[in-house]
């Protein structure tokens, strides 16, 4: 039956992506970026809403958050797919706001404004069906889709306002996002990068070469002498792998060292940060350590390994006071701007799913 | 109603529930004057009374959340008599929402509680200031949620508010230690996080709070220890002070100071005011805010 053949066909779906995300976080997975992350589970979330048996909205938001239940359950690390549920569920919330005919802002947020004008308590249960809801969900999907798409241009267009010729940037790491920021500065100034590379993986070789392609002059430091050389530095510029609520940061483990020492020398620091990074999170001492061994990472301690304890986290968190900008596809905020920046994009009730 | 009727009214609603915040008492009171309101014929004339009324309560209780929840019970009546201009339909629909609103609020100490107590992990030490009731639910909260964890309360003179914090975290089992208010920069090396209550949150998103807070903050920021506020929304009061000395004086002094001395330089404030440049994060209501959060909320209601 067609019917059923769909719905198997929805859950092996399902299955896969669980499946790979679990893979990915372990390191034998292909390592994707956060952004072909994004676009995977938004192409899901399209994908459920539009095979999945459902007939009001509460029935499709009740199981696009379940199935982002598991998916962040799956992999806690990747929160680009906890996001993209988020972003989908104010979607389809917007939606029903809109076939219903209500104005969309009062439904919202939570304000002082709203407490003292809303006129009964109102328990907004999505049970309404409407008809076209599906077509202007998958519609609103496929508009989300066009600007993860877009995001890294938009990003790399601003740069030529931020890099002037004959300056300094110093990065750290790799950053699709920052590399191509630099690669479109490049087309028409002058400058030079140093890259900090980032042990134990030395992701900022691979960083460096691809800069050194398109005729940036490229200088690679070991993460020692971040400090030592920041005095000649005029920008520091570098990707994170997610932006929390309170504006701070969680970005690649040494990234802290960075902002302390470009706080110290007054060097301001510029984040580039597609929007869908941003997480409602707030800083909390959870970070999430690499599994795997590493004992490649000291090869000369191979011997006494099983007597050494070898930590090595992954992620670092950046307080918002460090931050000077960031630069998103939507411009140039300040830290203290991304909780209204959160408010625009989920729901206060999405924030926990 | 006259006013020392309401006064009295106002009185008994405090001690007849001891848990009740000084705002919602207010605005109760005001409600009910709003109820047995028989003289006024137009809406200047019922804010006229409502604005004598709210400062004949200020001076029985001089403290900012009777102020702040003047305000919004005044801004409240402004904003639905835009919607209805008829008095007395007006008055029927104020009289619904403020009974709505009432209600609403009584849940905001347990909605605070529970965003803040994820924030405390498990073994950790708290600081915290005086007597807060918030204070209190959220350090229940977490107790609640099997979290093991230590408090230290400072103790908070003139009126030793804080030993009446650590009897009654004391009945919740939870272990605390009761420290001078000197002590508060020998203690902060040993404490993971400081969680204080506010009397009042102004529109540059800083606290008004008791005295001592200040102190507190300054010590925690010194220390790079996070500092977290708890306080209802019904708190955010239009001030915007940028130093000790622009807090108004009738918040800093009990009431029955204000009248009975004359020279009030004598005097120790019973407040103080802590610029958000000190607060981490402020947890109400309305969700986790940073200090810059909190001017967006009061322009959303005030203009």
């Amino acid at each position: 039956m067609p019917g059923a053949d769909k719905e198997t066909d929805l859950t092996e779906r399902i299955e896969a992506f669980l499946a790979d995300l679990k893979r990915g976080g372990s390191g034998t997975g292909p390592l994707r970026g956060s952004g072909e992350m994004a676009r995977e589970t938004t192409y899901l979330l399209r994908r459920i809403t539009a095979q999945a048996r459902w007939s009001s909205a509460g029935d499709l938001m009740e199981i696009i958050r379940n199935e982002g239940r598991r998916m962040t359950a799956a992999q806690p690390s990747e929160t680009t797919v906890g996001n993209m549920v988020r972003r989908v569920l104010k979607i389809i919330r917007e939606e029903y706001a809109r076939s219903r005919g209500s104005s969309e802002e009062t439904e919202q947020q939570e304000s002082l404004h709203k407490l003292l004008t809303a006129g009964e308590l109102s328990e907004e249960n999505f049970r309404q069906h409407f008809v076209h809801l599906k077509a202007n969900v998958i519609e609103a999907i496929n508009e989300l889709l066009t600007e993860l798409d877009g995001t890294t241009d938009n990003i790399a267009m601003q740069a030529l306002e931020h890099i002037h010729s004959n300056e300094v940037i110093m990065t750290v790491g790799r950053s699709r996002t920052v590399e191509a920021f630099l690669k479109d500065a490049a087309r028409k100034r002058k400058f030079h990068v140093i890259v900090a590379e980032c042990a134990p993986f030395c992701q900022g070789h691979e960083m460096a070469t691809g800069l050194s392609k398109v005729g940036i002059e490229t200088t690679v430091i070991a993460d020692a002498a971040i400090f030592a050389v920041m005095s000649r530095v005029n920008k520091v510029i570098i990707g994170t792998q997610t932006v929390l609520a309170n504006g701070g940061l969680r970005a690649v483990n040494g990234t802290h060292s960075v902002a302390l020492a470009a706080r110290h020398h007054s060097t301001p620091l510029i984040i580039c940060a597609p929007m869908f990074k941003l997480s409602p999170q707030v800083f909390t001492t959870i970070f999430y350590p690499f599994p795997g061994s590493f004992s490649y990472c000291l090869p000369v301690l191979r011997e006494i390994l099983s007597k050494v304890n070898v930590h090595c986290p992954v992620f670092d968190y950046v307080p918002p006071e460090l931050i000077t900008l960031f630069i998103s596809n939507i411009g140039g905020n300040a830290p203290s701007y991304i909780y209204r920046l959160m408010s625009e994009l989920y729901h206060p009730e999405d924030h926990k799913l | 109603m006259d006013k020392d009727e309401l006064v009295e009214y106002f009185r008994t609603q405090v001690r007849q529930d001891p848990e009740v915040p000084s705002a919602v008492a207010a605005i109760r009171t005001l409600l009910e004057f709003l109820k047995r309101d028989q003289t006024g014929e137009t809406i200047l004339g019922l804010r006229e009374n409502l604005t004598q009324t709210i400062r004949r309560l200020e001076e029985a209780d001089s403290s900012v959340a009777v102020s702040s929840g003047g305000e919004l019970f005044l801004r409240f009546i402004s904003l639905t008599s835009l919607e209805h201009p008829d008095l007395s339909q007006c008055k029927k629909v104020m009289v619904e929402r403020g009974e709505l609103f009432l209600k609403k609020i009584s849940l905001s100490r347990s909605k605070v509680a529970k965003l803040c107590h994820t924030f405390i992990k498990d073994g950790a030490k708290i600081l915290t200031h005086s007597s807060s009731r918030v204070v209190l639910k959220v350090l229940e909260s977490a107790a609640a949620d099997k979290k093991r964890f230590t408090v230290y309360v400072t103790e908070s003179q003139p009126d030793s508010a804080g030993r009446q914090m650590a009897d009654k975290l004391q009945n919740l089992n939870i272990p605390v230690t009761v420290v001078l208010d000197a002590a508060v920069g020998y203690i902060m090396e040993k404490v993971d996080l400081v969680i204080v209550g506010a009397e009042g949150v102004v529109e540059s998103g800083g606290i008004i709070n008791k005295i001592g807070t200040y102190q507190l903050a300054v010590c925690s920021k010194a220390h790079n220890k996070p500092f977290y506020v708890v306080a209802e929304s019904f708190k955010f009061v239009r001030l915007y002070p940028l130093n000790q000395q622009d807090v108004p004086e009738r918040f800093k002094y009990k009431a029955d100071t204000l009248k009975a001395v004359e020279d009030l330089a004598e005097e120790h404030p019973m407040i103080d005011y802590t610029p958000p440049s000190l607060i981490t994060l402020i947890f109400t209501d309305l969700g986790v805010l940073t200090p810059s959060a909190v001017s967006d909320e009061l322009i959303k209601l005030y203009l």
